[in-house]
């Protein structure tokens, strides 16, 4: 019995070194412009997104989206976030920039509520490029653009056409 | 020896499970804003600069001047104040933008790069995994490359007028300006 318990203890010391020994040794690859393995996918995104939905489940969108402030934030969109996440109305081009990928949002879409994208904006996610919003926009600001993020990959042509930089 | 075999085969199996359930069910703590421990972010660091060192390949610069001459910093120097600014701040000034990422963004002005050129080529050209530095690819050229690491590499130590020249004329707006709107706001 106390051997088995020295084994079932030995796991919890080893692998923990294993993993710190395997990244302080520069073993871990680095470059970016290759896409993840599928395991690491299918582990990390799931848990992201487990975080931003435990993270974000007491949070509410303040009034119903209007077409306005979906608008509103689709012109913050084409401003901040179109350089990375892709211009709506263009052809799909995968990001092979960036590990993880950048979601390219006018093609996939979201899955996440407003107020889940709400919170990703603004607090970002770690060990990704997306960085926090939360110093740059106000509140209404970014419950505009979790609005029309969350309706992206449905934009009418009339929605489309209005997001648009005016021309000087 | 038996017995500590099935004990360690069966603590193996609880701790992943463990690890898993710890993850899928949302107890990471992913907020760019909010830094770990400081043990946790050396810690990073530590694997990110023995992940290059290992990795990154000792090239030599195909630039016919040496990386102390003025034309070739200040040619650096253009890309870098068009380009890099906006996350890695000015060469006076931090980027406010770049501290709101996870890792942080380095301030190159106030903290002077420990990699090499060499160093400094590859990782602009292929990125860091799991941070907010994109593999800039076929942006540059490779000599303009070497001319961006020439600059990075001095960024601290700059001969006096290295600056304003390279800042002169003024640097056109068009470039990637997407950061550089956020760093605006």
């Amino acid at each position: 019995m106390k051997n088995f318990l020295i084994g079932f203890a030995t796991p919890f010391v080893f692998f923990p070194l294993v993993v710190v020994a395997y990244f302080a040794l520069g073993m871990a690859d680095t470059p970016g412009d290759v896409k993840p393995p599928a395991w690491e996918t299918a582990i990390m995104q799931p848990a992201i997104r487990a975080a931003v939905k435990r993270n974000a489940a007491n949070l509410s969108a303040p009034s119903g989206a209007t077409e306005d402030s979906v608008i509103a934030g689709g012109k913050l969109y084409v401003m901040g976030c179109m350089g990375c996440h892709g211009e709506p109305g263009k052809p799909f081009a995968e990001d092979h920039a960036n590990y993880p990928p950048v979601p390219q949002l006018p093609h996939v879409g979201t899955k996440y509520s407003e107020p889940e994208i709400y919170w990703i904006i603004k607090h970002g996610v770690r060990l990704t490029a997306m960085s926090a919003y939360g110093p740059f926009y106000t509140e209404d600001q970014l419950w505009s653009l979790a609005a029309f993020i969350h309706r992206i990959d449905e934009l009418t042509p009339t929605e489309l056409q209005s997001i648009q930089p005016e021309k000087h | 020896m038996k017995t500590f075999l099935k004990g360690f085969a069966v603590g193996t199996l609880i701790l992943f499970l463990l690890a898993l359930l710890f993850l899928e069910t949302g107890w990471l703590d992913i907020r760019a804003d909010v830094i770990p421990s400081p043990r946790i972010s050396r810690f990073l660091d530590i694997a990110t600069h023995a992940s290059v060192r290992r990795h990154a390949a000792e090239l030599q610069s195909p630039l016919p001047e040496s990386s102390d001459s003025e034309e070739v910093l200040i040619a650096g120097g253009k890309l870098y104040l068009n380009d890099c600014v906006g996350c890695h701040g000015e060469p006076t000034k931090p980027s406010k933008f770049g501290a709101t990422f996870y890792p942080p963004v380095p301030q190159l002005a106030q903290t002077p790069t420990r990699y090499s050129e060499a160093q400094i080529v590859w990782i602009a050209r292929h990125g860091v995994r799991r941070s907010g530095m994109g593999a800039e690819g076929t942006s540059y050229s490779d000599p303009d490359y070497w001319r961006l690491a020439a600059f990075i590499r001095r960024l601290t130590q700059l001969p006096p007028h290295v600056l304003e020249a390279a800042k002169a004329p003024p640097v056109s707006s068009t470039g990637s300006s997407q950061v550089q709107s956020d760093e605006k706001k």
